[in-house]
């Protein structure tokens, strides 16, 4: 016994010099491959396109997210609250602490907003004559509009019974609208969507619909997933598939049992049909 | 003699839990039976007792440090018996131990469960498409072993199951048994829906959902009435006042009588050395929960212990894409599972085993 636990202490002391001659060579190296390839590592969170998070240590040994080397998605939260600002006001969430409801904002992730106040048209102001105000709100196409976002060449919401002005506001392009007319901000897209999804915006205020991170205390500091990193709100539908959420790449399968070659045995079902 | 012993023990514990109606678990140390653990020892125990000298012997004689460290914690008891003292000296030891052997500083929380707090979680079957990020979130922060070489290297404590949508079709009426009967003796025209012992763990489509299945994931159900608990010989594994059922790895003799109990297929065995990485290690960690584990022992999920304590959610609520996993204070009526409980439709896994999970499995 006490022979092979020499052998083995030796053995590892072995290991252990070697180790750290690897380990000085890789220091020496360092400087220079850290300047050459470090690129930044950026995953996503929910709905692809909609939201990222670049990877960075904000202590040691300790990343803000971790991301997952076979499809780039979020796997790990060191801090659920990077990025975020106070939700603003929402009905019935008034009893949350100040600074404790939060969300990522949108208006930044949205290439065109700039642009959709200002040069967009807005329908009023001097070089409007006549107004060029949509005169009601039926479908319609749009040619620069769809030359611009895509999805909107097939608006896959609401099967022909929604459109543009049902969710934008008429004059104020920056915004969205919610049921008075009143314009709504893009990062606080649950009031406009709860003007038609009720149901859907009760349970997303209560934590069962969507997601919220960070905190599960009740008045405890989360962030909120709005409903627009999840779905797309020119494409509800995604074509034939007929769901609310886009399809994704899986993270890797377990490993296999011992003497397993494959699974092909759980595609073999016992009785035969 | 140890019968009668037991039995007596038992309902002296039994009348005074009735008048305080307390779960048994409430106060663990009191609740836990001295004279059965020592029992068990002195009859069945001898040996095994003799060779822990043996070790203890074998580890004085080097004066390695790491060594003493292991000394101390083959002799470290359960860790529901340690006094608060004790409970520190081993955290010290343990916090000490994996900041050298991992590079980085170690915490190993002590954290109690606290008061008015009894956990719950649930998961809504609906929405979940089988991403399996779940799966490689709690990898990430509980410490589990990763290797790809041997088997049984790799350790994931939630499982996805892919389930067949099924379907009935005309053209298959007449099949059955006996062949071309088959309507005599009930029509077999379908093709399996939901049938849980034919399920699929090691799917991997390009995209997820697939459009003929649906996906269940599967972790510990933390039951109110844990039959994993029920048959641990050392009572290494049981249940916490906040209703979480954990591990004390170092009493663990890796039996799996546990993992025989649990008819969730939730516990796992490490039978290799962990493969662990240092730059993967997560340093942050409770003693009941995500501290590296040893080769031998058995684990499986703890809801984050060392994150749910301390208010945040588990690791793989966090991370869910379409958001179906729900995580809260039952006792809380305006939790999220609170609600869910009140206003969806939920149910348990395997209900009619009397096991009273705290994971509910619900739709919308
Ligand atoms: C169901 C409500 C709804 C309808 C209908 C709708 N939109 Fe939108 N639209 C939104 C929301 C919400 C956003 C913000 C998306 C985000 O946050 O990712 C948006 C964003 C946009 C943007 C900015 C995109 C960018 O990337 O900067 C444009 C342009 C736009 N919509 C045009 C239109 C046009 C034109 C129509 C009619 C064909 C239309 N929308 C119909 C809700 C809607
Ligand atoms: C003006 C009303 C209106 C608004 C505002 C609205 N929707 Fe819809 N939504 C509808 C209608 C109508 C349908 C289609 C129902 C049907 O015919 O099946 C629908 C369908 C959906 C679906 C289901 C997809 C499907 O057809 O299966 C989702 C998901 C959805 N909406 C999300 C949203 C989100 C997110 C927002 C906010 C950005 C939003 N909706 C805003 C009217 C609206
Ligand atoms: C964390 C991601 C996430 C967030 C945030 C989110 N949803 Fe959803 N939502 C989903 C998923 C996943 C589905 C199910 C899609 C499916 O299978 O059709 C869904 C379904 C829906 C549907 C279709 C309902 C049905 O029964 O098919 C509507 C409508 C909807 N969501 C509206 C909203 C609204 C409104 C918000 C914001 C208040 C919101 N969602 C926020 C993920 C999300």
């Amino acid at each position: 016994m006490k022979k092979i636990a020499t052998y083995a202490t030796i053995l590892a002391m072995c290991g252990g010099a070697l180790y750290s001659v690897i380990a000085a060579e890789n220091v020496a190296e360092q400087p220079v491959q850290v300047e050459a390839t470090k690129e930044p590592v950026v995953c996503f969170e929910s709905r692809k396109g909609a939201s990222e998070i670049t990877q960075q240590e904000i202590k040691p040994g300790w990343p803000n997210v971790k991301c997952s080397p076979t499809t780039g998605a979020a796997l790990w939260y060191g801090d659920p609250f990077e990025g975020t600002v106070p939700m603003g006001k929402m009905p019935l969430l008034e009893n949350i602490p100040d600074g404790h409801a939060l969300v990522k904002p949108r208006t930044e992730k949205l290439a065109l907003m700039p642009l959709c106040s200002t040069a967009c048209h807005n329908g009023v102001g001097p070089q409007f004559t006549p107004p060029t105000l949509p005169k009601d709100k039926r479908p319609t196409p749009i040619p620069t509009m769809e030359a611009m976002v895509p999805d909107l060449k097939n608006l896959q919401h609401g099967r022909d019974r929604i459109w543009c002005m049902d969710c934008h506001h008429t004059t104020k392009r920056n915004m969205l609208v919610d049921n008075f007319g009143d314009p709504v901000s893009f990062d606080q897209p649950q009031l406009l969507c709860g003007k038609c999804h009720g149901d859907k915006l009760r349970d997303w205020r209560d934590g069962i619909h969507g997601k919220r991170i960070g905190e599960f205390t009740t008045g405890g500091k989360k962030r909120w997933f709005t409903c627009t990193e999840c779905h797309n709100p020119h494409n509800v539908q995604d074509g034939l598939r007929n769901k609310g959420f886009v399809q994704l790449q899986p993270e890797p399968p377990p490993q296999l049992a011992k003497g397993m070659k494959d699974a092909k045995h759980e595609l073999v079902h016992p009785v035969p049909h | 003699m140890i019968h009668s012993k037991l039995s007596a023990a038992v309902s002296a514990k039994e009348n005074t839990s009735e008048r305080q109606l307390q779960p048994v678990s409430a106060d663990p140390a009191q609740a836990v039976l001295k004279t059965t653990r020592r029992d068990f020892l002195k009859t069945g125990g001898m040996l095994s007792l003799s060779s822990l000298m043996g070790t203890a012997a074998l580890m004085t004689q080097s004066d390695d440090a790491h060594a003493a460290v292991e000394w101390a914690e083959h002799f470290q008891k359960n860790y529901r018996l340690m006094t608060d003292q004790e409970k520190a000296e081993s955290r010290a030891r343990l916090e000490k131990r994996y900041s050298s052997e991992y590079g980085k500083q170690v915490t190993v929380d002590t954290t109690d469960a606290q008061p008015g707090v009894l956990m719950g979680y649930a998961l809504n079957i609906r929405k979940c498409i089988g991403c399996r990020r779940c799966v490689h979130a709690c990898v990430a922060e509980n410490n589990q072993s990763r290797g790809t070489k041997r088997a049984g290297e790799k350790i994931e404590w939630i499982q996805v199951l892919r389930m067949e949508r099924g379907k009935f079709d005309a053209g298959k009426m007449n099949q059955g048994y006996p062949e071309g009967l088959g309507i005599q003796v009930g029509g077999n025209a379908y093709t399996p829906a939901g049938q849980i012992l034919e399920g699929q763990y090691h799917y991997n489509p390009e995209k997820v959902p697939e459009d003929d299945a649906n996906y269940m994931p599967i972790a510990c159900m933390q039951c109110e009435k844990p039959p994993c608990v029920k048959v641990c010989p050392v009572r290494t594994t049981y249940r916490e006042p906040d209703g979480v059922v954990v591990i004390d790895y170092n009493w663990c003799i890796g039996c799996r009588m546990c993992m025989g109990a649990c008819p969730y297929w939730a516990r796992r065995l490490n039978v290799t050395n962990p493969v662990l990485p240092k730059e993967e290690m997560n340093p942050v960690t409770h003693y009941l929960g995500n501290r590296p584990r040893m080769r031998g022992v058995v684990e499986k999920c703890h809801w984050c212990l060392q994150r749910s304590r301390h208010g945040r959610y588990p690791a793989c609520v966090e991370v869910c894409p379409v958001g179906a996993r729900k995580f809260g204070n039952l006792l809380d009526p305006e939790s999220e599972v609170s609600l869910i409980l009140a206003r969806k439709n939920v149910f348990r896994l395997k209900a009619d085993l009397n096991t009273f999970p705290k994971f509910f499995y619900f739709y919308d």
